[in-house]
């Protein structure tokens, strides 16, 4: 369901934010929310402010169990499944049963051969992490790089986002080529850079003319990026 | 570093699955949280359940967050209030129970909520001066509703009036308080 009027969306994100919103219109709200940046931005508007309500709550330090109880249920899955599989296995509670995703790990767990997870955490210039990239190192064949951009970025229609390779030392940027806004997304490594990108240094990103750079090396601005770290 | 950074810093590594920075983002934050859980659930041992839940939900979304849309303290609770309220609202929750009845009879009518805010931040005052601004019940009911969890429905039981009425205050209410918010 959409909700065009702009006074009705204004009126039940905040019903949201204070809690009142209930039954059947949270959940249909809560559907709207998913599709719906600009709902989502509203209600992140309620919710800040009203968040000092909060502060004035008396904070209570909880039983220790409770911690305990949080350690079993996402420590496990994550020590045995590495990385982005973790995710797929939280992201697999969220949506199937439990029984269901721990089927998934498992799987996932005889699946995945054993490699060192590359990954790299791209920031802006002020720290914020705003693009993970992931991969498995000392893999043969076709070596895929998987991208996630986190929150909803926008990007202007007549440039490109690429993707550049930080070789050691001093040697210039090599192109991976180009990525999109999208939440999770793969990147295939050109066959000529599949050794060479475990060894990188660092991934960046810079912003050129739609199609990608003309020069082979990054022209416009570098909006993020971040140093290789192995796990 | 603020509290605010040091919290966005230990979420960016627990999206990197890193359970010692998960470990010092509970240390941080699991206080203020259960307080927030039990200040709407008033039972300690559905607070701990929905504390619990709230957390691995933090963990498993946390590659979600990003600082350009929320603080992180705010985030988190409002991860922790959904699940009270969901909680609250279960199907099989009895709640024409007589004693969750008393508890909402019993609750105070936090009027003084206003003078607490004053003490804290620049937002808090901005807060606490625009609740003054609001009728007496437009602002009970818009607290009452926030700090404990209380549906329309208990609202009005609490405060006597039909459900209509209670539903208009809060619905003025909160309109007011965006005004006066955007105004200071």
């Amino acid at each position: 369901m959409k909700y065009r009027n702009d006074q009705i969306r204004e009126a039940l994100a905040a019903e949201y934010a204070l809690g009142t919103l209930q039954g059947a219109a949270r959940q249909r709200f809560e559907r709207s929310l998913r599709q719906d940046p600009a709902l989502r931005r509203l209600v992140a508007q309620w919710q800040a402010r009203l968040a000092p309500l909060d502060e004035a709550a008396q904070p209570v330090t909880p039983p220790a169990r409770v911690w305990r109880a949080i350690q079993q249920r996402v420590a496990p899955a994550s020590r045995r499944a590495g990385f982005w599989n973790s995710i797929g296995f939280w992201r697999g509670t969220a949506l199937a049963s439990t029984t269901a995703a721990v089927l998934l790990a498992v799987s996932l767990l005889t699946i995945v051969p054993r490699h060192e997870t590359m990954v790299v955490v791209m920031s802006d210039d002020q720290s914020r992490p705003q693009i993970t990239v992931s991969w498995q190192s000392r893999q043969r064949g076709e070596k895929q790089l998987r991208v996630r951009v986190m929150g909803h970025q926008t990007m202007d229609p007549e440039t490109a986002w690429e993707l550049w390779m930080l070789p050691p030392g001093d040697q210039k940027p090599v192109s991976l080529g180009l990525i999109t806004t999208h939440e999770t997304q793969t990147v295939v490594v050109p066959v000529q850079l599949q050794q060479a990108i475990d060894s990188a240094r660092a991934l960046a990103m810079s912003v050129e003319p739609k199609g990608g750079s003309p020069t082979g090396l990054p022209t416009g601005p570098v909006l993020y990026q971040g140093p290789c770290t192995k796990l | 570093m603020a509290e605010p950074d040091i919290l966005a810093q230990l979420m960016a590594r627990c999206a990197l699955r890193d359970q010692r920075a998960f470990a010092q983002l509970y240390r941080h934050t699991a206080a203020k949280l259960y307080g927030v859980a039990l200040r709407i659930l008033r039972r300690q041992d559905w607070a701990e359940e929905v504390l619990q839940e709230s957390y691995v939900n933090i963990w498993s979304h946390v590659e979600e967050y990003s600082a350009a849309k929320s603080a992180p303290m705010t985030w988190m609770t409002a991860i922790v209030r959904n699940r009270a309220l969901d909680w609250l609202r279960r199907p099989h929750f009895e709640h024409g129970s007589e004693d969750y009845d008393l508890l909402v009879e019993a609750l105070p009518d936090d009027a003084q909520a206003p003078e607490a805010l004053l003490a804290l931040g620049r937002d808090a005052r901005a807060l606490a001066e625009c609740l003054k601004q609001l009728s007496g019940n437009q602002r009970q009911s818009i607290t009452l509703a926030y700090l404990h969890g209380l549906s329309h429905g208990e609202l009005a039981q609490h405060m006597r009036e039909p459900l209509g009425t209670v539903k208009t205050w809060i619905r003025r209410g909160l309109e007011r308080l965006k005004t006066c918010m955007e105004a200071t």
